[in-house]
Order: structure tokens, then C-alpha cells, then sequence
């Protein structure tokens, strides 16, 4: 329970914790920033946005799909992320702690 | 509507098996622990396909074809809502919120701010907001079965609601894992064989009246003599002049022949009229849809008021899936953190793979059943389109599966609300026994049949939007604020909430009385989450600078706690202090906290 406050002021800890917001906070920035825009441009930009590539198939349905695609390509780049850059620190941070004397 | 024995065969087989299931894996299922939480032994591809099957709903199934019958390409927002606000959990709340040992809502604002009066007003907003999201599930149900039998609307409502309780009581939640998870299968094939076989009819030929293009300018136009019922009062648009014959009241006079109306003016018509389309004439549309093909294809309308209220609606959902009681619960039955992030991976994909098709099959509705547009009826599309397009016995048996499937959103989403709704009263407001469970679980469930029973159906996804802007402007900065920021306190997360649902909630009675009243409420009643979530997220910040005597002592250790590593061993459960031995007796042999 002690060395908790320890723990806590560890360079790992601030590490991990720096890692994580520098992954989260752009990443969530960047896909509302695209979500808006999409939104965005089926409001005002209705010209580009009925452009038909082949058929009925219009620009502005294509982004829309391409909306679950990036939702998809997020998911995956925080799993890699978290596997590659989370996981290791908090690895290392556990075993000082189990290394500790006292329990 | 006409008598289908195969939908009847089909609803009941997945009533009776759902409660065999349940039965079968609940004879282990003994103390309070394991009902509420499934002894945190889930495997995570099974919990992943039960979040996902919790959370297909009505408004998955039924109400996103409906909508995208009714608004076309705007219709998208919803499914690509839905599975954002997936991704705002994972990145921001699911490993968070496992690690802080809480198994409800109410539990963590104990934990993270040490306040029991917020706890209790927090476990209010959690039964307002699964009781706002039962009603649309049993109203939804109501629909299907009446679409199928010759029964009245809420007959379903009250048949479900029996189903799910029963099954609730008998099993708890380890039991509705597996019921949630088979669910899961259930749906995605009743929705994905038909949506196969029907483009396959479509692309073959185009059904029983050949292929109807999608991107014309007109409306869509009736292929065949069409006679229409109308059961509950309409105002209609036509886009050109159109003729054609009313028995009964339209335009507030009596009508018993042919007539002609302009598209000058909007025509209402009274409950009981029948109208009659002869072949060739545009269908005229409810009046609040989109008349024209091509405005309908691609999304937006150019104007501010859309726009607003497009981004309200993503607000709503993004933020709103992680305040949502049902979908919080499951995260508690994964083992750790890491669990929790590898599940809601499988959720994303299973959730994005199922959206795609009510989509398609709501684009086919707008050419196959254009009468729906008529009566209003928009969220009835994928039950009555099989049988439009297939007619005779494989349309039939279609339609079958589709309401089967139906059946199975409205139990798996109505019995993963009520588990949690009625744990969270069990514990909170009872002294939480397994027998307080059942009788909080009874309690629970009569609230939603009365509000389905006496609400005015309305569209099935936009009510989900309104509870989705409740979650979002309530728990959301609560979850938010509470994980990633160390000076919220207690007055502050009160306030934000007082606010955040406060207004929400005059909004949804507003939006009642308009319904009732000619529907005269501006665009932000019907989606108020972009003015009352921010507002809540203002109103915890500005309170929490000023009471700052309001944070926790421990601040420090309950933010290690929240965002140290699994592994380190710091997620203490809370059930050891609550329920310790049934903590101890659950603890499985090489699950030590130092073991992975």
C-alpha cells in the first residue's frame, strides 16, 4: 500500500502515462475532426459530394463507409500501440515492484 | 396484416429457447457475486459477442432500415454513431473502469469520489436511462408481433417483457452471457441471409415487378394497385400532382372517392381511411421524410438546422455509449484490463459487420415497400420487405426469420437492461440478497411496459437518440472528468449531472407534449445532446475549481489505481469488501493477482 506514492512518482509511471495521452488525445482529435468534416461536407459541399464514381455510388457514400473503415484502422492502431509501447513499461514497472523487499 | 405461421414458429423457438439456455447454464449460478458479474471468468470473444448482441437493439434491427427508408443516406449517422462511440470507450474508459473494481456506475462514482449521496442521485440517472431504453425495445416488439399475428401493439410489449423477467430471475448474468453471445449469431444471421437472398433477387431480375432504379429524380412510385390502411393519423406530401382515390377523412372532410392532391400544401388524413394507388402513381410520403430519390441518396439538406442536428446526434452517440448501464456492466466480467481492451476490438468488428446489413436492406425498402412511407410505418421495413420482394413460401419463410431475429434484439437488449437496472437497485436500494435481485428485477420491469404501453410510438431510432443524449450528458463527463482529471469533486460531478440530465430531461417531455400537440419543438428537443452535453462538461468543471473541500482524500492512490497496469496487482475488487467469501470461493486456481 506504501509504495504506492512511489510507484506513482516513478519515471516509468509518468512514462507510461505520457505514452498513453500522446497515443489517446490526438488520436480522438483526429477522428472527430474527420467525422465533423464528413458531416461538414454533405451539408455544404453537395456538388462534390453526389460526384457519382460508377452507378449510384456517390463520393459522399463512399466517405460514409469510409467512416467505419477509420473507426476500424483507430481500433487497431491503439491494440498495436498498447501491445508494443503500453504493455512493456507497465511489464517493467511491475517487476521493480515485485523486486522491492516488504511484499 | 395477415396471419404468418412461419414468423409465429419462428418467435416462438427463439422465446423458448432463450430460456432453455438460460436455464441449462444457471444451475451454477448461486450467490449475489456471480448473478451480477458472471464471476469475471467470460472468456472475451464470448463477451464481445454478448456486448455486441446486448447491444444490437430495436433500434438496430428494426429502426436503422427504417430510417434509412424514411432519410436515406442521413440514415448512416446512426450505425456509424453506434460504433464510435465504441471506439470513445475503448480509448478513453473500458481498461480505466475494469481496473477500479466497481461493477456499476453508481459503484465507481463511490469509488472515485467518496460520496454516497451521489452515488444514489447517479443510480437514479442509471434507471432513467434503462428505463428510456426499455420502452423502445418493447414498443419494437409490439410492432413485430403485430405485423405477424392479429394481435394488439402491446400484447408484444407484454410478452417480451414476461420472457425476459422470467429468464432474468431464473439465471442472472452468467446465464444471459450466453443467451447474450448466441443472440449475437442469432441476429446477424436473421438480418444477413435475408439481406443476401433479397440482392440476389434484385440483381436477378428485380422481384415480382422487375429492377426500380434508385437514383431518379422522382419519388418513389407505387408498381402495382396498392390499397393503403391508415391506422393512426398522417400528414402527407406529394412532390407532383397526384390522383388518387380516399374513402374515409382526408384534409379534415369526408372523402369517399377519387381526389387530387397538389403538392402546395401538406394533406392529412384521419385514422380508418383507406387509400387506393393505382399502379404508377408517386407514393406521397409522411411528411417529416425525404419525398425524392435523389435528395434521399446522399446525406445532409444544406441546412444549418440539419447539420446542427446531425452533429448533436453524433455527440449523443459517441459520448453516449459509455454512460449506457447495460454495455458498462459487461466490461466488469472481463478478467482485467487488457481484457477489456481485446474485447471491445471483437465488439468494433462484430458491431461494424452487423450494420451493414439494415443498411442495405433499408435502401431495397425504399424501392420495395413504398407504402410504408405512407403510413408512417418506416420501422416495419424489414419485416414486411421479404415478402414484398419474395412473394409466396420463401418470402414467407424470410420474413419468418427476420422477425425471429427481430424477437431475439428485443429480449437480448430488454434482458441486458433489466440485469443491470435491477442490480443496481438491488444493491443500492435494497439490501442486495439474491432474493432482493428477483424483487427489484419484478419492480423494474413493470415501469418500461407502462411507459411502452401509454407512449405514442414513435420512430424507434430517434427515442434511442434521446436516451443516448441522456447517458451522454450525464455519466460522460462524470466517467470522463473522473479518470483523466484529478481535481474533479463531488459537488462538481452533481451539478454537471443536476444540468446535464436535467435538461435532457425537460427535452424528452417537451418533445412528448409537441408529439401530442403538432409536433411545433425546434430541432434541439428532439437531439439535445450538443447544447446539454457541453453544458454538463461546464458545469462539473466550473463547480469542481471552486469546491475544492469536495475531492477525496486519497486522490492520488484512486488515480494509480485507475490507470496503473494490470499487472501490478492494484485493481482490488470491491466485492471482497461486499461480498468477500463470494469473492474467495469465485477466485480460480492460477488466477493469483501476480499471475498472467
Amino acid at each position: 500500500m506504501t509504495d504506492w506514492e512511489s510507484v506513482q512518482e516513478s519515471p516509468e509511471f509518468t512514462e507510461l502515462r505520457r505514452r498513453l495521452r500522446v497515443f489517446v488525445f490526438p488520436m480522438t482529435a483526429l477522428f472527430l475532426l474527420w467525422y465533423l468534416l464528413y458531416v461538414l461536407l454533405a451539408d455544404y459541399a453537395h456538388g462534390f459530394m453526389s460526384t457519382k464514381l460508377f452507378g449510384n455510388i456517390t463520393v459522399g457514400l463512399v466517405f460514409g463507409l469510409l467512416q467505419f473503415v477509420s473507426t476500424f484502422v483507430i481500433t487497431g492502431l491503439y491494440v498495436r500501440y498498447a501491445n508494443r509501447r503500453l504493455d512493456p513499461v507497465a511489464d517493467e514497472i511491475r517487476a521493480r515492484v515485485e523486486a522491492e523487499p516488504g511484499r | 396484416m395477415q396471419l404468418n405461421p412461419w414468423a409465429l414458429t419462428g418467435i416462438v423457438l427463439v422465446a423458448v429457447v432463450t430460456p432453455y439456455l438460460g436455464h441449462r447454464s444457471s444451475r451454477s449460478a448461486t450467490s449475489t457475486h456471480d448473478f451480477l458479474v458472471a464471476r469475471r471468468t467470460v472468456r472475451s470473444r464470448r463477451n464481445a459477442a454478448a456486448i455486441s448482441g446486448e447491444y444490437l437493439s430495436a433500434a438496430s434491427f428494426l429502426g436503422i432500415a427504417g430510417i434509412v427508408l424514411k432519410d436515406g443516406a442521413d440514415a448512416l449517422w446512426f450505425p456509424i454513431g453506434f460504433t464510435a462511440g465504441y471506439l470513445a470507450l475503448m480509448l478513453f474508459v473500458a481498461a480505466p473502469l475494469r481496473r477500479s473494481g466497481a461493477y456499476t456506475l453508481p459503484d465507481f462514482v463511490e469509488m472515485r469520489l467518496g460520496s454516497k449521496g451521489l452515488r444514489r442521485f447517479s443510480t437514479a440517472f442509471v434507471v432513467f436511462i434503462g428505463i428510456l431504453y426499455m420502452a423502445p425495445q418493447l414498443q419494437g416488439a409490439g410492432l413485430t408481433l403485430a405485423t405477424v399475428l392479429p394481435v394488439p401493439a402491446w400484447a408484444g410489449a407484454i410478452a417480451v417483457m414476461i420472457v425476459v423477467a422470467f429468464n432474468v430471475i431464473a439465471g442472472g448474468m452468467r446465464a444471459i452471457t450466453v443467451i447474450q453471445a448466441f443472440q449475437y449469431w442469432l441476429k446477424l444471421f436473421a438480418i444477413s441471409v435475408p439481406a443476401f437472398v433479397l440482392c440476389m433477387v434484385f440483381f436477378a431480375g428485380g422481384g415480382p415487378d422487375g429492377f426500380r432504379p434508385l437514383g431518379a429524380a422522382a419519388p418513389p412510385v407505387f408498381t402495382s394497385d396498392t390499397t393503403v390502411d391508415v391506422q393512426t393519423d398522417v400528414t402527407l406530401q406529394v412532390k407532383t400532382d397526384t390522383f388518387l382515390y380516399a374513402y374515409g377523412r382526408t384534409d379534415n372532410g369526408p372523402a369517399a372517392g377519387p381526389t387530387h392532391w397538389t403538392p402546395l400544401a401538406p394533406h392529412t388524413v384521419s385514422e380508418g381511411t383507406k387509400l387506393k394507388f393505382l399502379a404508377g402513381t408517386p407514393v406521397p410520403v409522411v411528411s417529416d421524410s425525404v419525398a425524392d430519390n435523389a435528395n434521399w441518396l446522399h446525406p445532409g439538406s444544406g441546412s444549418l438546422t440539419d447539420l446542427l442536428q446531425t452533429y448533436s446526434l453524433m455527440f449523443a452517440t459517441f459520448l453516449g455509449t459509455m454512460g449506457l448501464p447495460h454495455v458498462l456492466v459487461r466490461f466488469y466480467t472481463n478478467p482485467d484490463g487488457k481484457a477489456a481492451r481485446r474485447t471491445t476490438v471483437h465488439v468494433l468488428l462484430l458491431l461494424g459487420l452487423f450494420y451493414l446489413f439494415p443498411t442495405l436492406l433499408g435502401a431495397l425498402s425504399r424501392m420495395y415497400v413504398p407504402e410504408l412511407l405512407v403510413t408512417g410505418k418506416t420501422d416495419a421495413a424489414i419485416l414486411q420487405l421479404p415478402s414484398a420482394m419474395l412473394p409466396g413460401v420463401g418470402g414467407q419463410i424470410l420474413g419468418a426469420v427476420t422477425a425471429a431475429g427481430a424477437f431475439a434484439a428485443f429480449l437480448s437488449s430488454t434482458s441486458g437492461l433489466l440485469v443491470s437496472v435491477a442490480g443496481v437497485v438491488s444493491t443500492d436500494l435494497l439490501p442486495g440478497r439474491v432474493r432482493d435481485f428477483r424483487v427489484a428485477t419484478v419492480l423494474v420491469a413493470l415501469l418500461p411496459i407502462a411507459l411502452a404501453v401509454g407512449l405514442r410510438p414513435e420512430d424507434i431510432s430517434l427515442s434511442i437518440g434521446l436516451t443516448f443524449a441522456l447517458a451522454a450528458s450525464t455519466f460522460s463527463p462524470l466517467l470522463l472528468l473522473g479518470i483523466w482529471w484529478r481535481k474533479l469533486s463531488w459537488p462538481g460531478a452533481l451539478a454537471g449531472m443536476f444540468v446535464g440530465g436535467g435538461l435532457v430531461l425537460i427535452a424528452l417531455v417537451v418533445n412528448v407534449v409537441s408529439g401530442y400537440t403538432g409536433g411545433w419543438a425546434p430541432w434541439f428537443v428532439n437531439q439535445p445532446a450538443l447544447i446539454t452535453v457541453p453544458a454538463a462538461f461546464v458545469t462539473t468543471y466550473l463547480v469542481s475549481r471552486v469546491t475544492g473541500y469536495g475531492r477525496p482524500e486519497h486522490v492520488h492512490d484512486i488515480m494509480l489505481r485507475l490507470h496503473a497496469p494490470d499487472p501490478l496487482g492494484f485493481m482490488r475488487d470491491r466485492a471482497v469488501a461486499r461480498f468477500g467469501q463470494a469473492e474467495e470461493k469465485t477466485r480460480l486456481p492460477g488466477r493469483g493477482r501476480h499471475r498472467k
